[in-house]
């Protein structure tokens, strides 16, 4: 994951919002970046349920001189109303940078642009977990304003417990629950 | 070849899906009955398709993340167990009929053992355990009598009785019936599935179907068989694998301990012969030679489940015996908690034995819960309310007429004592709950302890409504004469009543406010240039619980004044009673000034460090520092009293913009100084003083690594005060700070800045 803010990003980095017509060109690649962090592989599934449905909350960093895929990250943004009142809650799935474009800010770039493309569309939180060994993506979500909000017990497969990040974008209101009533009705 | 028994009824009990022992039949819909009719659609579905392009999503509006988690891709190897192997392919992988070397029986033994042992971690029977062949074997299908609990069923020879096959099969049953009794008691208490442990057998028993007695059979026979072995066998193997066997002897004794709960001496007796063996266990372990290939994933494909063929666990034997050794010691350590003194060296104890570290594991953990809430009674023996009712004597009720028995027996409504019983009963009801639940949650995991005490902060706070409300009835029936104070700084007196609940109430809510904020460092959810507020808060808090002891102290000092003024009243209860609330004032105060003085020393010590740019604010260019503060304080903004401060008192608090460097290492000196000194007095403490009768020396030897954090407290502030002497030039200080983690602090919540010179 790449982390350093003080390195130079490359400038010829091209970065593109993911689309579904991408699918056959770019679905191998990203799953196959993504997978090689995990001890287990996500099923198509996994990656369908975001990309189709949050298609503008992903996007891409490629290489331009091939176009190859070089860092993705892929989000949601939806209602969540187990906590009273109910927020909209963007919630970052997954991030991956190739091992060789690490520390040069590639990952910075990816989680800005879908901070930002959450922003607009009226996000009040950002949420995500990470792995409690992995110092590189907590500093590098901790840089930009998220601070941790909990620790996870054993969340993940391998045993290991993550943090729960979060950034709030916008202060609670507790008399604004009809809005998001609102909505839901829409 | 080995027969594992396969026959068409078995195929169908392994195919249901679930936890319960009995298969599931779910029939097929009938869809030739005369309501129905089948119409086929293939064409229609074609070309329905056909409008999509590939890769589109089509799911209902509950298809939620979690369900596309748990799918499924057909014909993938690394997901679909199917489809690489056969069942009869997995069967002829291992001949669990094959003669074993005594070397080879004791290389499963310990394989299996740290399977049992990554089980107890938390890693699911499908990874560990159940990759064995010759648990497989034994346990499907269930066998009905120990005669059919064989590796080979309706076999002509028996292999079985090959002496060493004898004892490899002693030892997987009662390994495996061990492991029922495990399963079943974290069942039957509070626990998190998946996080601290996985209870799915996928539709195994556990041998649940065999008596105990008949497995104990068993075990013996098979050390009868192996000490027959003596001559052929070299000693050291034969002594190596009876202590295998006598240990799981011990371990079937050890999980049946709860029944022996009126007789604490009994139930440690296995604990304490396990630990006896366990040495000798470990040291024979290089006699041992392992079988990797008496383990597969692929028996996998063979369990009733969903989820995707996974790797076997590995761990290492070392591991997995220091969680052996942990799993005996904590289990003989916490029988200590049936002999019960009084509510607070209980509640010591408890929470002193889950802040070990490492914690102790989730069985030894759900055990404890049994011993303490196993039938609506107390450790085996007590009703909540004399629970409850000596936790008010001991914090604010001493020797109290709202605690008299008596009262249960007034009949006449008009008599204040007939609304005592009935006002106390009422808060008791309330109380219960939210103190029971003190007690749960500390027995959880770590995490979950400070995400529960946020919740149950909640409940204290209703609780605290209802008790100001008794309060103030009873004080009314009984015409309570208030205590008049006159502050200095007014002109007039002001009355002041004891309000015995609500300052119960109100003790538990602050100590439960400072918990989350102190595991918050244990955990750490804070990030460094976070510490100085955090300490802040943690500092207000404390403040608030000292003043607040002071209070109850009042009252509790009135009371013996009382006493001693009623020349007749000699009873020597009402007297101990009275005496064992004075110490405990005195243990409270002393508690909350050393967290209040050490938080502060830290919070100014932190405050010079973030001001001398020694640690760093991260840029965060998103958010702002106020939405941060939301977040952080979530957890306490639905308490009232104390009011949460608001973020500019707390920025005000963290950065003390007016106070100078040199007055703010001055305020911190004072403070650790102070901190030390009661640190100091706490440590001299006996057990009864300290109320950790059953646990003193787990609560002393945290209560000297609180003294320990003074000590480097005060290195720290020397050191920075030093570099700031030697370069007047404040940027340039040659020094780094050193946040070390909670693990290598003197104490988990206590986390004192290492200040190291530059290289």
């Amino acid at each position: 994951m790449a982390v350093s803010s003080n390195k130079q990003l490359p400038a010829n980095l091209e970065y593109i919002q993911y689309e579904h017509r991408l699918e056959a060109q770019y679905l191998p690649a990203i799953r196959a970046l993504i997978s090689k962090d995990l001890s287990e592989p996500y099923s198509i599934y996994v990656y369908r349920y975001f990309l189709c449905q949050w298609s503008h909350l992903c996007f891409m960093a490629l290489d331009p001189k091939d176009s190859s895929l070089i860092g993705v990250i892929v989000c949601k943004l939806e209602v969540h109303s187990s906590h009273s009142p109910p927020t909209r809650r963007g919630y970052i799935a997954m991030l991956a940078v190739a091992s060789h474009f690490r520390g040069r800010g590639v990952a910075t770039a990816l989680v800005k642009k879908a901070i930002d493309a959450m922003a607009n569309r009226n996000a009040d939180e950002i949420v995500l977990e990470t792995e409690e060994t992995n110092t590189a993506a907590m500093k590098l979500y901790e840089g930009l304003g998220f601070i941790r909000s909990k620790k996870l017990h054993r969340y993940y497969l391998n045993g290991n417990s993550a943090y729960r990040l979060i950034l709030l974008l916008k202060a609670v209101d507790p008399d604004q629950t009809s809005l998001y009533d609102e909505h839901q009705v829409t | 070849m080995a027969d594992f028994g396969v026959g068409v009824p078995d195929e169908i009990a392994r195919l249901s899906l679930g936890q319960g022992s009995a298969p599931q039949d779910t029939l097929p819909p009938n869809i030739r009955s005369e309501g129905v009719v089948a119409v086929d659609i293939t064409a229609k579905f074609s070309d329905a398709v056909k409008t999509l392009e590939p890769g589109a999503i089509v799911k209902d509006g509950f298809f939620t993340l979690f369900d596309s988690v748990s799918a499924l891709e057909i014909m993938d190897p690394k997901m679909d167990s199917g489809c690489s192997t056969t069942d009869a392919e997995v069967e002829h992988l291992y001949d669990v009929s094959r003669p074993l070397l005594p070397e080879e029986v004791l290389g499963i033994i310990d394989q299996l053992l740290c399977h049992e042992m990554s089980w107890h971690l938390g890693y699911p029977l499908s990874q560990t355990l159940f990759t064995s062949f010759y648990i497989e074997a034994l346990s499907m299908p269930d066998p009905r009598s120990i005669q059919e609990a064989t590796f080979i069923r309706n076999g002509g020879h028996d292999p079985d009785e090959q002496p060493m096959l004898q004892v490899l099969r002693a030892y997987c049953l009662s390994m495996l019936k061990s492991c029922g009794y495990v399963n079943e008691r974290i069942k039957s208490e509070h626990y998190y599935e998946e996080e601290d442990f996985v209870t799915n057998t996928y539709n195994r028993t556990l041998m649940a179907n065999l008596p105990t007695s008949a497995i104990r059979d068993v075990l013996i026979e098979a050390m009868a068989a192996l000490k027959s072995q003596r001559g052929s066998v070299p000693d050291n193997l034969v002594d190596a694998l009876v202590l295998r066997l006598e240990l799981r002897h011990i371990f079937l004794d050890a999980v049946e301990c709860p029944k022996h709960m009126k007789e604490p001496d009994l139930a440690k007796k296995p604990w304490r012969e396990g630990l006896a063996i366990l040495p000798a266990l470990n040291k024979s372990h290089s006699l041992a030679s392992p079988v990797d290939e008496a383990f597969s994933a692929k028996l996998q494909r063979k369990l009733a489940s969903t989820m995707p063929p996974r790797p076997i666990v590995q761990l290492e034997f070392d591991v997995a015996f220091g969680h052996l050794k942990g799993l005996f010691e904590d289990g003989l350590e916490l029988i200590d908690v049936l002999h019960y003194r009084d509510s607070q060296c209980l509640l010591t104890f408890v929470s002193t034995f889950q802040a070990k570290k490492p914690q102790p594991i989730v069985y030894v953990r759900t055990l404890l819960q049994t011993f303490l809430f196993d039938a609506m009674e107390v450790l085996g023996s007590m009703s909540i309310r004399q629970l409850l009712d000596d936790d008010f004597a001991i914090l604010t009720m001493p020797a109290h007429q709202y605690l008299d028995r008596l009262n249960d027996e007034v009949e006449a409504v008009q008599d204040p004592r007939y609304a005592m019983a009935q006002q106390m009963e009422l808060f008791r009801t309330r109380a219960a709950q939210p103190f029971l639940d003190i007690l749960r949650t500390t027995c959880q995991n770590r995490c979950r302890v400070r995400r529960t005490l946020c919740h149950l902060l909640r409940d204290w706070e209703s609780l605290q409504v209802d008790a100001e409300e008794i309060d103030q009835i009873l004080q009314v029936k009984v015409k309570e004469q208030p205590t008049m104070h006159w502050p200095s700084m007014s002109s007039g007196g002001v009355e002041s009543y004891s309000l015995p609940l609500s300052s119960w109430t109100y003790l538990y809510k602050l100590r439960q406010m400072e918990q989350i904020i102190q595991l918050g460092f244990e955990l750490e959810v804070y990030q460094s240039d976070e510490l100085a507020g955090m300490y802040w808060y943690l500092n207000y808090i404390s403040k608030s619980r000292l003043h607040h002891t002071e209070r109850i102290k009042s009252f509790v000092i009135k009371r013996v004044e009382e006493t001693h003024g009623q020349p007749g009243n000699s009873d020597p209860t009402i007297a101990a009673q009275l005496q064992r609330s004075l110490m405990y004032t005195r243990l409270s105060l002393l508690d909350a000034a050393v967290t209040w003085e050490l938080s502060d020393s830290l919070s100014c010590l932190y405050t010079v460090l973030n001001r001398l740019k020694l640690i760093k604010a991260p840029p965060r260019p998103y958010g702002t520092d106020e939405l941060r503060y939301e977040i952080r304080m979530r957890p306490f903004a639905p308490v009232g009293l104390p009011v949460l401060p608001t973020f500019e008192e707390f920025t005000a608090g963290t950065l003390q913009p007016d106070t100078g460097i040199d007055e703010l290492f001055e305020y911190a000196e004072r403070a650790v100084e102070g901190a030390k000194r009661g640190f100091e007095a706490l440590s001299k403490m006996t057990a009864e003083e300290s109320f950790s009768v059953g646990s003193h020396q787990r609560w002393a030897s945290a209560t000297k690594n609180g003294l320990k954090s003074c000590i480097a407290t005060k290195i720290a502030i020397s050191a920075v005060q030093k570099a700031m002497e030697k370069s007047k030039d404040l940027d340039n200080l040659k020094i780094k700070v050193e946040i070390p983690t909670p693990q290598k602090a003197y104490h988990e919540s206590w986390i004192v800045p290492k200040i190291l010179p530059l290289a």
